[in-house]
């Protein structure tokens, strides 16, 4: 169906939602700088309080950030428990044939997790407050410095912004032609690899002509409205920085501050 | 002053070929335009006529600089198209092209619209005028933020206009801008478009198959093979016989006043429905033994109550179907909200809706495309429970689609779908692989002969000539050959019913009447039932005999067409018009004349006839009621 936004953005009113979105992006940097210099649980607790109070902020439900994390459980499962073995040094809690697990591994990897936890939610939770669309003005406007060193910035903003308007126009199309062909009996589900594979022909074949035919069209219509490239082109959207900006601000310098602090009153974990 | 001038101009898309020809041996032109004249004045509002190929689009993308003339030259505002004068002239040359998704950039209304400003270099504080300018322009501010893809057909193609507008054009051309949609998007377009021309004092140059919207212009001209063949008032061109050689149709009235007038009812050419029923009015003092004892044009018909579960072969019945899309997610959306629906076996029928009323989700039912959940894979049911989606019944040609253990694979071959624009699913390398593809997954133990035999017969049944098709590429193919191709890869299988969604749409008028003249043909050979997704009223009077109107998830009324239009509250509830002919026949009785006569063109004519011969031959007042 057209009606769905592709990605993970979650319609709301909040104070997240309304933040500038090079906001949102410089935050998540200075987000993931402070859980990697947060040595111990306090730093790592002030993060996570941050990270509280943001989401909380954001009208999320709690649930749908949580599915966020499902996606990439197998890794953070994976990376925890491959550390968790491979943590040799220190105090033995638990010895059995060739597994041995440490007191300093198990904090270790809790820590860890912790971290992990952290830095996947505080993403999808930019993802899911920004829509592409600003996300891509945000970054177009945070990217601008490099056309200095004559970084094609418009032109990459002009491609993301295109790929944006075409995605779901795309998917909408590649379904139609799936049930096309399925109503042709055509099967997708079942059978051996290499007849799965020669199955989406049918479909990739009439996707890349509508595709091509769409480009060629866009062009033409880009030319009729004087598209020249970047040059002697003016801008109409400009984002700016509010009070909500400002808080923002703050709140990261306050917990990078925290951090530091922290860092330097508590024994160190990693 | 002239806002166009084109003289003597030549245009191939084979820049080798310098001398102009027509082959006739493959229907090729090495030609696309041969030697154009002509000019357009400011604030005139052309209509350019023609079937498709005979250059018309190619004649506004030369007016652009989007392409150039081979020979001859073209002047707008007096400036040559050349190199040096293309960003003047495209600043001054709008065009809204056909397909409004393939001309927007950006996934919010107001950047798309900035999108023309930006790129000529307009101040940031004027480009927010010009967008105010625009939108409101086209009645689309209240959509200034909001995304394309969540718009209809009509609005996006009006925020396609506004994107030229804020270029502040003096020139607008619309190539088949109007193709693709609704008839309620053709008019929002319209309406917008004669606005424009006549407040806003803007050029229009109509590109278009449709010749109700040529006769809103103040001159048409006809295009036959890059020629202009005819041009004049648009009354004048569009009502001379003639023009139906060139591959293009009068407006239905004037070809229903002609049919009045062959069957002997002294009716002048009129423009619309009302003219019409005036001047039968004049003509008939009642409708003799066709008048109607009742006024019948208000109450909603009644509807077809059945209980029955056993299905006949080509028969469907649908009870309480209910669908959304994204279930328990921020988008959820409700298709289907209980559609009650018999279409019994043997019937051409036609459902009728527009966009997002629930048609295309209840047809992607009928072959299980969309599965019932107690069909799909994963349900289980509960043990002892019968639980309220039982409550749901579907049950085409004999298939039980509540069932998951019913084979969907024989199903499929039974329900034969063709999808709106179905030329864009063509695939294979030659029209054989493309026709035969359904045949072998379908019957993948068929012999090669066997499968050669039925290809054949399925080309052949769509009107193409088999040893000519065969090898050729399906990419090749003209616009309308590549819709048969495309139905013949969907009949191969002999459905016993056969579903269409808008087949006609996008063909010019000679490709409409010869695809519905197929279904006929099918109808009455292979396909016990024929299913027809439409918009256009004439279309559904014209070919088929019961009618489904949905709105909003639900079937607002069942019934044979003759009685379906004679409802005309319950369409102008679910916003839908009439078609001409029950337009006639309301319009007449609403001055108290109350006739009733059968909705195909030639039908209605002799019903008509009938009562007009009948009160002239046996004196007045004797069919008098």
């Amino acid at each position: 169906m057209a009606n769905v936004a592709f990605g993970q953005y979650y319609p709301a009113s909040s104070f997240t939602h309304k933040c500038d979105p090079r906001t949102k992006i410089l935050f998540l940097i200075g987000f993931i700088v402070a859980i990697f210099m947060a040595k111990n649980f306090y730093a790592l607790g002030a993060c996570a309080l941050v990270f509280t109070v943001v989401a909380c902020f954001s009208k999320i439900p709690f649930k749908s950030l949580l599915k966020s994390v499902k996606a990439v459980l197998i890794l953070l499962v994976f990376t925890v428990v491959f550390n968790l073995f491979f943590q040799k040094e220190g105090e033995v809690v638990f010895e059995w044939e060739f597994i041995k697990l440490t007191k300093e591994g198990l904090y270790a990897t809790a820590f860890l997790a912790v971290r992990l936890f952290l830095l996947v939610l505080t993403s999808s939770l930019l993802t899911l407050t920004t829509t592409p669309v600003s996300l891509t003005d945000g970054l177009e406007s945070l990217l601008t410095p490099l056309k200095w060193i004559k970084f094609p910035v418009h032109e990459l903003a002009l491609v993301m912004s295109i790929a944006l308007r075409f995605i779901p126009i795309l998917t909408d199309e590649t379904a139609r032609i799936m049930n096309a062909q399925k109503a042709r009996g055509a099967d997708f589900e079942n059978g051996k690899l290499t007849e799965r594979i020669k199955a989406v022909v049918p479909i990739l074949i009439p996707l890349l002509v509508s595709a091509f035919r769409r480009a060629d069209e866009l062009g033409d219509a880009m030319d009729a409205r004087c598209y020249s490239g970047s040059t002697n082109r003016t801008k109409y959207k400009k984002l700016t920085y509010t009070w909500r900006d400002l808080i923002a601000g703050l709140l990261l310098t306050m917990l990078i501050v925290a951090v530091i602090v922290l860092k330097a009153y508590f024994p160190v974990i990693i | 002053m002239e806002a166009i001038k084109f003289e003597n101009v030549y245009f191939s898309y084979e820049p080798t070929s310098s001398e102009p020809f027509y082959d006739g041996q493959d229907g090729r032109q090495a030609f696309a335009l041969n030697g154009i004249d002509f000019s357009v004045r400011e604030g005139e509002f052309v209509a350019v006529l023609g079937h498709n190929g005979s250059g018309k689009s190619t004649l506004a993308r030369l007016v652009n600089g989007l392409l150039s003339p081979t020979r001859g030259e073209i002047r707008v505002f007096g400036m040559p198209t050349s190199e040096e004068n293309l960003f003047e002239i495209r600043k001054t040359v709008g065009i809204v092209f056909q397909n409004p998704d393939n001309q927007m950039v950006a996934s919010i209304v107001e950047d798309d619209v900035a999108f023309g400003p930006e790129n000529v270099g307009v101040e940031r504080e004027e480009i927010g005028r010009r967008i105010d300018f625009a939108l409101s322009s086209v009645g689309m501010e209240k959509f200034r933020t909001s995304m394309p893809t969540r718009l209809s057909g009509g609005q996006k193609q009006r925020i396609a206009i506004a994107g030229v507008l804020a270029l502040k054009p003096r020139v607008m051309i619309l190539d088949e801008s109007t193709a693709m949609l609704d008839p309620r998007g053709r008019k929002e377009v319209m309406d917008v478009v004669l606005r424009l021309n006549k407040e806003e004092k803007i050029t229009v140059l109509l590109i278009t198959h449709f010749p109700e919207e040529a006769m809103l212009a103040d001159r048409a001209i006809v295009m036959d093979h890059g020629k202009i063949v005819k041009q004049g008032a648009p009354k004048n061109v569009l009502l001379s016989g003639d023009v139906e050689n060139y591959g293009l149709k009068m407006p239905i009235s004037v070809r229903t006043c002609r049919v009045l007038r062959k069957d002997g009812v002294p009716v002048p050419d009129c423009l619309n429905a009302t003219e019409l029923a005036l001047s039968l009015k004049k003509l008939l003092k009642s409708g003799g033994r066709y008048a109607m004892n009742e006024f019948n044009f208000w109450p909603y018909p009644s509807q077809t109550v059945y209980n029955k579960e056993d299905v006949a072969g080509g028969e469907i019945i649908c009870k309480g179907l209910s669908y959304a899309y994204n279930e328990s997610s921020p988008f959820e959306t409700h298709a289907l909200k209980g559609v009650d629906l018999r279409v019994p076996s043997g019937s051409f029928f036609g459902i009728i809706g527009h966009t997002g009323s629930g048609k295309s989700t209840f047809v992607q039912h009928l072959n299980g495309l969309i599965k019932l959940p107690t069909a799909q894979k994963k349900y289980k049911q509960k043990k002892g429970v019968k639980q309220s989606v039982d409550q749901t019944l579907l049950r085409v040609d004999g298939f039980d689609l509540t069932d998951k253990s019913t084979d969907f694979k024989a199903l499929r071959a039974k329900v034969g779908m063709v999808f709106q624009y179905p030329e864009q699913q063509l695939f294979a390398e030659t029209v054989f692989e493309d026709v035969a593809f359904g045949l072998r997954n379908f019957k993948p133990e068929t012999s090669e002969s066997e499968i050669e035999m039925c290809v054949r017969e399925a080309i052949e049944k769509v009107g193409l000539e088999y040893e000519k098709v065969k090898n050729v590429s399906p990419f090749e193919l003209s616009g309308g050959q590549k819709r048969r191709v495309a139905i013949a890869g969907v009949i191969v299988t002999k459905p016993e019913i056969l579903v269409l969604d808008e087949p006609a749409a996008g063909l010019d008028p000679r490709g409409k009447e010869e695809i519905m003249s197929l279904l006929h043909d099918l109808k009455n050979s292979w396909c016990k039932t024929v299913i027809i997704v439409s918009h256009d009223m004439d279309e559904i009077a014209e070919n088929c005999d019961r009618a489904a109107v949905f709105s909003d998830g639900k079937v607002l009324i069942e019934a044979e067409t003759q009685e379906l239009f004679g409802s005309a509250k319950a369409l102008k509830d679910a916003g839908l018009g009439l078609s001409f002919t029950a337009q006639v026949l309301y319009e007449l009785s609403n001055l108290g004349l109350y006739l009733k006569a059968p909705l195909k063109v030639c039908e209605f004519a002799k019903a008509v006839a009938c009562a007009y011969n009948m009160q002239t031959e046996g004196g007045a007042g004797k069919w008098l009621t």
